[in-house]
């Protein structure tokens, strides 16, 4: 099995909107339920972020093999985030910190999202060995544009958020209100 | 202030790998993964001298 470029960046666009879809339910989650992030959730969010460059540049440029890699690292770097979040709340009888979600806190929500981003990258590496044949990268649609352009934006959204929340200051461990806004 | 830089740091990243030259981009992404790391490293420690 192989996959000509274009259908590479078209899965790459997909992987940007799935990434928008978890910051977003992310944020839906703060501000429905009025549950601030905490720093390790924070970063979770960070690596997140970083997830999209790779498939950004993949868009832009053409697929190459570089681009699943900074996917990788940003998804390894994640995934040990949210593992060190999952063991501090792995003792019996621990609540876990926040609400739930289909019986599961968002931190091993976010593992599960992390494992998923490196193996769906191992396969893009594996199978698709024509994507990285093309000289030119192929023309991008509205589709890929503006799934790059609503990921940046929730990454900015993301920035005034946390700036709300901590300010100029360090972050609190376990954040209840909004520094900026009393 | 240090979520806040990692944020910035990555949007930048992806401005770059937009509207850029790939090189450009991936350094920035270099570096915002050292902060990170090195974010990730103060909370789990709280002994690392590092402060923001």
């Amino acid at each position: 099995m192989d996959m000509s470029a274009k259908l590479a960046v078209t899965l790459n666009a997909l992987a940007l909107y799935a990434i928008s879809g978890v910051l977003a339910f992310a944020f839906y989650w703060q501000f429905a339920y009025s549950e601030l992030p905490c720093p390790l959730c924070l970063l979770q969010r960070v690596a997140f972020c970083a997830l999209a460059v790779g498939p950004i540049l993949a868009i832009r440029h053409g697929p190459k093999p570089q681009y699943y890699g900074l996917v990788i690292l940003a998804a390894l770097l994640g995934a040990i985030i949210s593992s060190r979040q999952m063991l501090l709340h792995i003792l019996p009888g621990d609540a876990g910190f926040g609400s739930p979600f289909l019986g599961a806190h968002f931190y091993t929500w976010a593992f599960v999202a992390f494992v998923v981003a490196i193996l769906a990258a191992a396969v893009m590496l594996a199978i698709g060995q024509r994507q990285f044949e093309v000289v030119r990268p192929p023309a991008t649609t509205a589709f890929e544009r503006s799934a790059i352009w609503v990921v940046l934006g929730l990454t900015m959204l993301n920035a005034l958020s946390v700036f709300l929340e901590c300010g100029l200051s360090a972050c609190p461990s376990n954040p209840v209100h909004y520094q900026l806004l009393g | 202030m240090e979520f806040l830089v990692a944020f910035v740091n990555f949007a930048l990243a992806m401005w770059l790998a937009w509207r850029h030259e790939a090189p450009s981009a991936i350094y920035v992404f270099y570096a915002g993964l050292v902060l990170t790391a090195a974010i990730y490293l103060r909370h789990v420690t709280d002994a690392l001298p590092l402060s923001f």
